[in-house]
């Protein structure tokens, strides 16, 4: 099959961010690949291996983006291709969903993997938007990707347990992290990846997104806690007390 | 001019989430003099209607179809839809879940609906809505805003709270139809959860095990903590991982949002993708053998100490004060 993966680049929320006069302030040396797109990724890789296949990718983002896309190649996708679009452009899930609907449209697509969200901001609506524009059936989070033939199965997680479906491309799957750990590159996949095709173009905007961010804010601070150290027993019992008489929720 | 909620049903019952966007709906409606209005999708949907009416719709939808015995997103989305096209509402709110997470970006994209997804609050404006929420692993609060209608917006579980306020509801059945020929996943099986007694995105109590917990015996001593409680069963990723504990008690970035009266992480690190699904809990209980584990900066009482020590003491305890 060939599978097609949407990947993101997300600042990486293991290096230091801070929010200065309502704006998120992190280190831009310091952006990674999405986490769940990582595992979109994988699940490719592993399914191409066993029955063959080829993988492309697609990034919207900023310059820096093509970054992330050689991390994806270094992997082991075949070819990227990045649309452009300006540092300063505040996306939405829908503006990016349209971008990629329309190189989809250009290029045609067989199986189109996401990921279950994006890590930066967890919203979890471009997979299923771009499902919808194209016209494909489609699975979300999903926990297991296998290949029967022409068809995939998918083991969803939901709410009170898993849900295995089966759907035959065009289709698009988002995947959840809990499907696997993604390889890391090796020296030889990074070399390898220099040289894999990665078309870049100018990305044409289509027009201010409907949803926007005013502002960042940190969390309000959670009261300091109490520890409780000592012989077991003892603060076993001092809990069962502080639970019962303090915060009276036993 | 209405705002309209959608009502989830699981394990045959209305989700007490979808009864708190119900509630907080009715608030938003009466400030701005709209009607408040909600729709039940579901096999025996009009079961419900006396529920939902509890809660302070005005109207109630109702979709009755076979289909909708299982979760599935092809017909959910359609259903949806057609209500929508017919209510017409200012905003459409559900409260967050994996079925509702499924649908949210496909329904958006089929209405041309701006949408936020899993804001902890929220209020109308002239334009459409402005809410917050937590992003980056819930690191942080984003201030966002929407403009259109309707504009979807989906709530985090605890966001509000679920207050009864009875109305003589106007009940409107409205039928289903739904294009066979179209491509859409099949059905192959529904594997549930052996997960606890006690739903977890309902409960009140939660005990929730990581890593720490590393064989049957400790599973053993969560159960029975879980049990004197009458708490449902959380977990790490690291327990799913293993297999020890099943992926619908996952909580976290990736697994469940929670937000009860008290949380027990027991043998925890309280890494900041699982912290995302429970930080905001009431009480806060950390049990770990590390005094630096990241957990306890969001414990209410942490304890320092081995959990296989700590629980069978903790367990008689809470069991002679519950008495
Ligand atoms: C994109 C992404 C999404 C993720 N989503 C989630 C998610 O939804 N939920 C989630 O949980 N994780 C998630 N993770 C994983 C997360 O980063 C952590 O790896 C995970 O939460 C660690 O689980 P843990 O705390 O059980 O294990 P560890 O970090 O290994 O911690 C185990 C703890 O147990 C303590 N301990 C050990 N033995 C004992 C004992 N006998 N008594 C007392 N204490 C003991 C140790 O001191 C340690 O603090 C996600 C990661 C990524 C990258
Ligand atoms: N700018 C983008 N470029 C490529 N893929 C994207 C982009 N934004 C979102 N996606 C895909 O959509 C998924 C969900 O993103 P989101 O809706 O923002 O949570 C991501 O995991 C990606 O697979």
């Amino acid at each position: 099959m060939k599978f097609s993966v949407c990947i993101k680049q997300v600042p990486d929320v293991a290096a230091p961010i801070q929010v200065r006069g309502g704006e998120l302030v992190h280190d831009t040396g310091r952006l990674v690949l999405n986490a769940y797109d990582a595992s979109a990724v994988e699940a490719a890789l592993v399914l191409t291996e066993a029955h063959g296949g080829e993988i492309d990718l697609v990034l919207a983002g900023p310059q820096a983006g093509q970054e992330t896309l050689r991390k994806a190649l270094a992997m082991g996708a075949d070819r990227a291709t990045h649309l452009i679009v300006s540092e300063e452009a505040d996306l939405d899930a829908a503006t990016y969903a349209v971008l990629l609907a329309r190189h989809f449209d250009e290029t045609g697509h067989e199986v189109i993997l996401c990921g279950k969200q994006a890590q930066d901001t967890d919203a979890g609506l471009t997979g299923a938007m771009l499902a919808e524009k194209l016209g494909l059936p489609y699975v979300t989070n999903a926990v297991r990707l296998e290949q029967e033939g022409d068809t995939l199965v998918v083991t969803r997680q939901g709410d009170t347990g898993q849900e295995v479906l089966a759907l035959t491309p065009p289709c698009l799957v988002t995947c959840s992290n809990d499907m696997n750990d993604p390889r890391i590159p090796t020296l030889k996949g990074i070399m390898q990846a220099k040289r894999k095709p990665l078309d870049a173009r100018e990305a044409d905007l289509p027009g201010a997104p409907r949803t926007r961010v005013l502002g960042y804010e940190n969390l309000p601070e959670r009261e300091p806690g109490r520890v409780l150290d000592g012989d077991p027993a003892d603060i076993a019992r001092q809990l069962a007390n502080l639970l019962h008489s303090e915060a009276k929720v036993v | 001019m209405s705002i309209l909620t959608y009502i989830g049903i699981q394990g045959g019952s209305v989700r007490r989430a979808s009864l708190e966007v119900l509630s907080q709906c009715r608030k938003l409606a009466a400030a701005q003099g709209l009607a408040v209005e909600a729709v039940l999708i579901h096999p025996q949907a009009s079961d419900f209607v006396a529920q939902v009416q509890r809660y302070g719709a005005q109207k109630v939808y109702t979709v009755e179809d076979p289909i909708f015995e299982q979760h599935l997103n092809a017909p959910l989305v359609g259903a949806l839809a057609a209500v929508i096209e017919q209510a017409q509402p200012r905003v459409v709110a559900l409260a967050s879940s994996e079925a509702v997470k499924d649908v949210l970006g496909a329904l958006a994209a089929r209405l041309d609906a701006p949408a936020l997804a899993d804001v902890s609050s929220f209020e109308l404006t002239e334009a459409g809505v402005r809410a917050r929420r937590p992003v980056l692993a819930a690191k942080f609060i984003a201030r966002v805003e929407a403009e259109g209608q309707p504009v979807l917006v989906s709530v985090r579980a605890g966001a509000y709270d679920a207050e009864e306020a009875p109305a003589q509801a106007e009940i409107e059945a409205l039928p289903f139809s739904f294009d066979e020929a179209k491509p859409r996943p099949t059905l192959r099986e529904v594997i549930g959860a052996s997960g606890g007694a006690v739903d977890l995105s309902e409960a009140r109590y939660v005990v929730a095990a990581g890593r720490g917990v590393r064989d049957e015996e400790g599973k053993k001593l969560i159960d029975e903590l879980a049990e004197v409680l009458g708490a449902a069963i959380g977990s790490s990723r690291a327990v799913v991982d293993v297999g020890l504990f099943p992926a619908t008690s996952q909580v976290g970035q990736t697994g469940k949002v929670v937000s009860p009266d008290l949380y027990i992480a027991v043998g925890i690190s309280g890494a900041i993708q699982h912290a995302a699904g429970m930080s905001n809990s009431r009480v806060i209980v950390a049990i770990n053998k590390d005094a630096d584990a990241p957990i306890f900066n969001y414990a209410t009482y942490g304890l320092v100490g081995d959990l296989y020590v700590i629980l069978p003491p903790l367990i008689e305890a809470l069991r002679e004060a519950k008495g």
